[in-house]
């Protein structure tokens, strides 16, 4: 989501609301002898709209779980989750008189703080993140994905390193042979494919394997470009095309890392906003029922 | 001569009296002396072209003895050295210009000039052998031609014309180009060559060879009883069937007995053969078309029918439905989509396509009472169909009982009069085209109307920068009515894409219709202006000059492209969770394809202009509406050709639950799971595509990719537009 010009109506509403509302504020909070109060006719007014504010904001979450009801499209909700969700804490604080209060109200306001600032900061990773995926990951494939794309990458390299191996191996079977054999490949003897074989156990099917590992020097491109240069002065250059290919696929790894780690960025704000949105409507509901009660 | 009226003669020494009129060889053959020959057999006028039965009569230079008569006193010798270097020596250079070993030396060892060469001690001419090959065609079900290795003897030619009197075989050319040809430059298979066989077995050399189809025969089991050509021509609609082209065949032809009941052939799955029902009846259907493969239904409970008050649904209607619909089979017979079951009784041919073109099967059919049918390969249904008696009978079965409702299975003909019907009876003709033959070129005088019963049609049009595709037709479709309805010529060209068959209508008989009938004339004209500004369009897009990649991916054929902004969308997946929600939870997106730019063309249903996805469909289950979309229909078979040929893979097979027949309890039905084929169709009953709606972040997109790419391809938005 970009927030370009495509929202410049929304922002010109939320700050005409805005100024309306610290037009009506500041009289309102001069004039008053105890200062502002939640409690007033206008404090309950600000109280009312903020939270109907925070409520429409809220809806965003329902509006989601039926994409195919023509009640608005997403984009429209969205705007207004981002916009009006944005107003309510300026609409909070003017019903609050810019005090905490008590207990319920305290957290209440800290809780809002909380909601707004995650969401600004999920609007920004919203707004930037998926340039940057685009940009840095053009293997990109479906989150969910990974994994199994991650499987087929190692039954890959598996291939290429029994394929290189039965060429070593003077009794593998014609056919292993001919599955890779080329002129050159023929005369290829178990000594020389034992550096790939070591490398390959040793550094590239863990990489491949454990995803969660630290240092592991495959996992940066430069490290990973002097590494497979070293090795292919170890390989005689029949082999070459195979590291190339093994390469390839430690590449191809990296990104679905980098994806999988900004992946997390884009949407790991949610498991902060999502439920302390949760927290705020229900203690909200909560405050508005005692507050109205008592 | 002597006193009998016998002429005289000497051959290598030998004395023989033989009557006036006798070749020379004949003469040496009736007195046991061989002269060998090539392009002479006993069956056939002697010609005398190979020259390789010179001999020496005395003469200044040596005689072809097969033309040669014998003449009082002659002396004829046929076996001197200096005969043999002179046959030798056209047996080598014979030899030069035939590819060693030939077909028939490859699989019978007995061509005969090869043979020759053998006997004489050639090995390799001494001759530079021709550097270009000439063709090979294997356009003939049943008979592969092979142009390098003919030696131009002229048999296959005398036996096509003296024996069997088909006149199909000539030649062409002059010099290093002449050439046996059929029907002076056609394919053979697009010729009017009735696959007898004679030429095959004149052939001295590997030309002209049997071929074998899709198997040279059929598995047998215990319901099989195979069948001997001598039984074969008994039958009446075997009548006037080349014996030897049967025993060339034989067990691709075999006689089968089904119990009532019993299951002939399933809809969706493969096959090579066609039937002929001999005795007994056959029900075809169907399965009945419940699980509905477009957007989901109407509301089910109180919850649905509350929450169907926020969806609101256009109703699904196609515009040129018609009261009366057909699903189109490969059966003589059409079915009604409201009960799609139909019966086949002695005569009827069902299983064309699937023979023919290895189309899945389109139907189920099943033995209503014991059957006897014949069942056949596609060369033995080949021949069936050029034979004269079959195509009669096949004729006037599908003028009785299928004309009626193909015709009114058009919308546009729906009002047609059964009065009117009756007229046309006895004028439409069947016609059919093989692969690649056109059916009406582009500029010619328009002369008929067509209506496609069996295949594929390629419609094409011809334009400064090439050919453009403008539709692919398939059974119930209609072409011809443009020209004949006042351009006067054809402006576009026709092809078969496989094997087609078409009923034609003239045009005299055609402008009778439409003055008969101003509504057809009416709605007729409507389609004409819609086809012909659709062309318009096309053709100013084909002129335009787009980027090579983004030709490259395809994206020039869409009309209507989703595209997802990787730049806005956050890979929430809000499409895809759409996509599902709006087909009972089978989503038809993916969020995975290819890059353009910075968009991402997700895998889904391009509308492509050229919808290769049509072609093959057996039951004409997907098609295009009157508008953009491309739909498949409930009572699509599952047979997965659609999505084979999508060339983006963007139609998947999805299983639904159908109702079917019991096999345990005849009569009743039960619930089973059969796949069916699903695509995008734009949530046709929304004002809006769901996967559009639903993105939050303004990332999804439905585009016209000519309009969107404007500025990529060289125009204007606006220019865009109009184009």
């Amino acid at each position: 989501m970009r927030i370009d010009s495509t929202h410049g109506k929304w922002l010109i509403a939320s700050v005409v609301i805005l100024v309306a509302a610290t037009a009506i504020y500041i009289p309102y909070a001069a004039s008053s002898p105890l200062g502002p109060s939640g409690a007033s006719g206008l404090g309950l007014a600000f109280g009312i709209a903020g939270f109907a504010c925070m409520i429409f904001a809220g809806l965003l979450g329902a509006r989601k779980k039926v994409p195919v009801w023509r009640i608005g499209r997403a984009q429209a909700w969205m705007r207004g989750h981002l916009w009006l969700g944005f107003l309510s804490l300026p609409l909070i604080l003017f019903h609050g008189g810019f005090r905490f209060g008590g207990p319920l109200t305290s957290i209440l306001m800290i809780l809002l703080i909380l909601v707004v600032a995650s969401g600004v900061l999920g609007a920004v990773l919203q707004h930037y993140m998926p340039k940057v995926i685009t940009a840095e990951v053009p293997l990109e494939t479906i989150f969910e994905q990974i994994d199994r794309v991650r499987s087929q990458l190692l039954a890959e390299a598996d291939e290429f390193i029994a394929g290189a191996s039965a060429l070593g191996n003077p009794l593998a079977t014609a056919g292993a042979r001919a599955a890779v054999a080329t002129e050159e490949l023929t005369a290829i003897t178990e000594a020389d494919v034992a550096p790939l074989r070591s490398f390959y156990s040793r550094q590239m099917r863990p990489f491949l394997e454990k995803p969660d590992a630290r240092r592991q020097a495959l996992a940066d491109a430069a490290k990973a470009r002097t590494i497979f240069d070293n090795l292919r002065t170890l390989l005689p250059p029949a082999l070459h095309g195979i590291v190339e290919d093994l390469q390839e696929i430690c590449e191809e790894e990296r990104q679905l890392r980098k994806q999988a780690r900004l992946h997390h960025w884009l949407h790991g704000w949610l498991m902060l906003h999502i439920p302390l949105s949760l927290a705020l409507l229900l203690l909200g509901a909560a405050h508005a029922y005692m507050a109205l009660r008592y | 001569m002597s006193a009998a009226g016998l002429i005289e003669l000497t051959i290598d020494g030998k004395k023989v009296a033989v009557p006036p009129g006798t070749t020379v060889f004949d003469a040496a053959r009736t007195n046991d002396i061989a002269i060998p020959t090539l392009c002479h057999q006993q069956n056939e006028t002697p010609v005398g072209v190979c020259r390789v039965c010179v001999v020496d009569v005395g003469a200044r230079v040596f005689a072809a003895s097969c033309v040669r008569p014998v003449e009082s006193g002659m002396v004829v010798t046929t076996s001197s050295e200096k005969v043999k270097q002179a046959r030798n020596t056209l047996v080598e250079l014979l030899m030069a210009d035939h590819p060693t070993p030939c077909a028939r030396q490859q699989s019978s060892g007995d061509c005969e000039l090869e043979t020759l060469a053998r006997q004489a001690g050639i090995s390799q001419p001494r001759y530079s052998r021709r550097t270009t090959s000439r063709v090979k065609d294997i356009s003939s079900p049943s008979i592969a031609v092979d142009f390098d290795a003919c030696i131009l003897c002229d048999r296959c030619i005398r036996g096509c014309s003296e024996i069997r009197e088909n006149f199909v075989l000539g030649r062409m050319g002059k010099g290093a180009n002449a050439g046996i040809a059929f029907d002076n430059s056609l394919p053979m298979g697009n010729s009017s060559c009735v696959s007898c066989g004679e030429c095959m077995v004149s052939c001295p050399t590997g030309a002209l060879t049997n071929k074998g189809v899709t198997g040279t025969a059929i598995d047998l089991d215990p319901h099989v009883e195979a069948v001997t050509p001598d039984e074969l021509q008994q039958l009446p609609v075997f009548k006037g069937v080349s014996g030897t082209f049967l025993s060339l065949n034989r067990g691709a032809v075999v006689r089968r007995h089904f119990k009532r009941g019993d299951v002939i052939c399933r809809e969706g799955e493969y096959g090579s053969t066609a039937f002929y029902i001999v005795e007994g009846k056959a029900r075809v259907s169907i399965s009945t078309p419940i699980a509905h493969v477009k957007t989901q239904g109407g509301a089910r409970g109180f919850f649905s029918k509350l929450t169907s008050q926020l969806v609101p649904r256009k109703a699904d209607e196609r515009e040129e439905d018609t009261d009366q619909r057909y699903i189109h089979i490969d059966a003589p017979v059409d079915l009604s989509y409201d009960n799609p079951i139909a019966e086949l009784g002695p005569g009827d041919l069902f299983g064309e396509m699937t023979c023919m073109s290895l189309y899945p099967r389109s139907a189920t059919v099943r033995a209503e009472t014991d059957c006897t049918m014949l069942e056949m390969l596609r060369n033995v249904l080949d021949i069936m169909q050029r034979n004269k008696n079959f195509r009669a009978a096949l004729d006037k079965s599908y003028r009785q009982r299928a004309l009626d409702s193909h015709l009114r299975g058009v919308p546009v003909f729906a009002g047609l009069t059964d009065e009117f019907i009756g007229s046309l009876r006895d004028h439409v003709e069947l016609v059919r085209y093989t692969p690649g033959q056109i059916i009406c070129r582009q500029g010619d005088a328009s002369d008929y109307f067509y209506l496609v019963r069996i295949g594929f049609v390629k419609v094409t049009q011809a334009h400064p920068g090439g050919e453009m595709v403008l539709a692919y037709l398939s059974r119930g479709d209609y072409f011809g009515e443009i020209g004949l309805l006042g351009n006067d010529v054809r402006t576009a060209t026709c092809t078969a894409l496989d094997h087609v068959e078409l009923v034609r209508i003239s045009g005299d008989d055609f402008n009778r219709m439409v003055n008969q009938f101003p509504d057809i004339r009416k709605k007729l004209e409507s389609v004409e202006e819609v086809h012909l500004q659709q062309n318009r369009e096309r053709l100013s897009l084909v002129e335009s000059q787009p980027l090579d990649s983004f030709l490259a991916q395809g994206l020039m054929e869409a009309q209507s492209l989703l595209l997802l902004d990787l730049e806005r969308c956050t890979r929430c997946d809000a499409c895809v969770r759409a996509c599902a929600d709006a087909h009972n939870g089978i989503t038809r997106l993916v969020r995975e394809g290819l890059r353009f730019e910075k968009y991402l063309v997700p895998t889904s249903c391009r509308q492509c202009k050229d919808p290769l996805c049509m072609v093959g469909c057996p039951v004409g289950a997907i098609r295009r509406r009157n508008s953009l979309e491309v739909v498949i229909e409930d009572w699509c078979v599952g047979c997965g050709l659609c999505a084979e040929n999508c060339p983006y893979g963007n139609i998947n097979l999805h299983p639904f639950e159908v109702m079917a027949d019991d096999p345990e309890h005849p009569g009743r039905k039960k619930a089973v799971v059969k796949k069916k084929a699903t695509s995008c169709d734009l949530c046709a009953e929304h004002e809006e595509p769901s996967c559009v709606y639903a993105c939050p972040h303004d990332a999804a997109h439905r585009v016209d990719p000519r309009e969107f790419f404007a500025g990529l391809v060289g125009q204007s938005p606006s220019q865009a537009r109009k184009s």
